[in-house]
């Protein structure tokens, strides 16, 4: 479904996307994981027609997202990382406008049954400036949805929310998937990838530096990873399975604890930087 | 050309806006402003080719009134819509050409000028002006609406932060409203300013507003204004068509 060979964007000097080349297939959950900077958005900005690249091509359907922008964006859906509705207009009247530029038939049937699936339908006429944080993400997320499209982009879906309005997020997400759709998401929650994607890439500073399954990735870098304090700062081993953890447990001193490798610790293995360490301002 | 969203949009935010007394008064404030100082209070001592300042003055605030409330809202929206709230991004997404991003933009800025134009005119009319409307002044006032609206868009896109479109505001758009015959006609400037004000769009809407007959003059007014309509039209287009963040 989505085509990308030796994909860069050079902002001057930066190197925001380098040489990237990626197959995503139909129906397909793909989760793209990384720090801030490593070129998640500028991959999703490319791909929905926001930036144009530098180099390389990428083809959405086998239409070429900058020669053919109207066949693709035909095809595409997307929840940005910032919430862009219109606060200023109701749920309804945000729903529409999208409805309508994407010239969705059946439209006041269709903005009905996403109210419904949003839980919204009580706030229709309400102003989204008055909505709480999570009203606001499953409005936009369903609106990415309004044309049913074959490929949904969301960048970063579930930023800032609490669990509870996570979790009903995720089923939106697995909804999509069982319909049918191709899911190209990005994240900085471990979890979420774990749980929803069935193959991550990992980008640092716009290179891709990994891309398997979560289970996969996470048996190549060890079974067990053993944590530990030196001289101030957190070490980390990573160990075959639970007996080799206890083994090098024993060997140290400070904080030591054992946990199953996560998508986190791939990264840490990779680069020798956590995700947090780089995404802290 | 699906360019019926985006007007929709526009509007829907503008009759939102409405209902907020404040925001109609500061958008109007000034042209009132010129209106009741310089029309009702000079303007029944001083009598310009024969008629009174009143009657001279107003086309011109109407010009002016059209001008900077078209321009404002395109270029303020988009600048923001784009920049800070990121809501100008959902076209550029859409299954929608540039032209009829383009135009959905500047159709809405038209509906701000022209509202804005119409409680001027109510007002000339309640206070005696005796102004005259005929097709020439309606024509002239939609195609000032659409130049500026235009104009808004192509400043709405270049700007790389809000202050940027203000700022083309105070050194362009403020000028032109002083200098190009809305308060005073300009053949009694120096030839030089005269030169160069003539290159200015506003001048032609001016003399378009208060010329009521059909005339070589008229004709080649209209066309200045139809050119620099249809530049800030195709640059429009062609900075969405290659949009790129």
């Amino acid at each position: 479904m989505i085509d990308i060979e030796h994909l860069s964007k050079h902002y001057q000097a930066i190197i925001a996307l380098d040489d990237l080349t990626l197959q995503i297939s139909t129906g397909e959950i793909f989760g793209l994981l990384g720090p801030n900077g490593a070129g998640k958005t500028t991959l999703i900005n490319i791909l929905t027609g926001l930036t144009r690249p530098t180099r390389g091509w990428a083809k959405i359907a086998g239409f070429d997202v900058v020669g053919q922008p109207m066949e693709v964006k035909k095809l595409l859906g997307v929840s940005p990382q910032e919430i862009n509705l219109d606060k200023e207009l109701t749920a309804y009247q945000n729903l529409l406008i999208y409805g309508k530029l994407h010239q969705v038939p059946g439209l006041k049937g269709r903005i009905q049954e996403l109210l419904e699936m949003a839980e919204l339908t009580e706030r229709a006429n309400h102003y989204v400036r008055d909505f709480s944080g999570g009203m606001q993400r499953r409005l936009l997320m369903v609106r990415a949805i309004m044309s049913r499209p074959r490929v949904l982009f969301l960048d970063e879906p579930t930023v800032g929310l609490d669990p509870q309005v996570r979790r009903y997020l995720w089923d939106l997400i697995t909804q999509f998937k069982a319909d049918g759709i191709t899911v190209l998401l990005t994240t900085h929650y471990i979890e979420e990838a774990e749980i929803l994607c069935d193959r991550v890439g990992i980008l640092n500073r716009g290179r891709l530096i990994a891309l398997d399954t979560p289970h996969a990735l996470t048996a190549r870098t060890g079974g067990y990873v053993v944590e530990s304090l030196r001289n101030g700062r957190r070490h980390y081993s990573f160990v075959k399975d639970r007996e080799e953890a206890h083994l090098r447990a024993r060997q140290e001193l400070q904080g030591v604890f054992i946990r199953r490798v996560n998508l986190e610790d791939v990264f840490l293995g990779l680069t020798g930087e956590t995700l947090r360490e780089k995404t802290a301002p | 050309m699906n360019w019926y969203p985006i007007f929709l949009r526009e509007v829907l935010i503008f009759e939102r806006r409405l209902l907020r007394l404040g925001y109609v008064v500061s958008a109007l404030l000034m042209p009132l402003l010129y209106l009741l100082t310089f029309g009702l209070g000079l303007g029944r001592q001083i009598n310009i080719s024969g008629g009174s300042y009143l009657n001279f003055l107003l086309p011109g605030l109407i010009a002016m009134s059209s001008m900077i409330n078209s321009y404002t809202w395109v270029a303020n929206g988009l600048a923001m819509g784009r920049i800070y709230f990121r809501t100008f991004q959902v076209y550029i997404q859409a299954p929608v050409s540039p032209a009829a991003i383009v135009w959905g933009q500047v159709a809405s800025g038209i509906v701000r000028g022209v509202f804005s134009s119409l409680i001027l005119l109510v007002l000339g009319f309640l206070i005696g002006s005796g102004l005259k409307l005929n097709l020439l002044f309606l024509l002239s006032l939609i195609l000032n609406c659409l130049l500026f609206a235009a104009l808004g868009v192509v400043v709405g896109l270049r700007a790389k932060t809000h202050e940027d479109a203000i700022n083309f505001s105070n050194f362009f758009i403020m000028p032109m409203a002083f200098f190009s015959g809305t308060f005073f006609p300009i053949k009694h400037m120096p030839w030089v300013l005269q030169v160069i004000v003539s290159c200015l769009p506003l001048t032609h809407t001016n003399y378009l507003l208060r010329s009521l007959i059909w005339d070589l003059k008229t004709l080649a007014a209209l066309g200045v204004l139809l050119v620099y309509s249809a530049v800030s039209l195709v640059l429009g287009i062609l900075q969405v068509r290659h949009y790129s963040e």
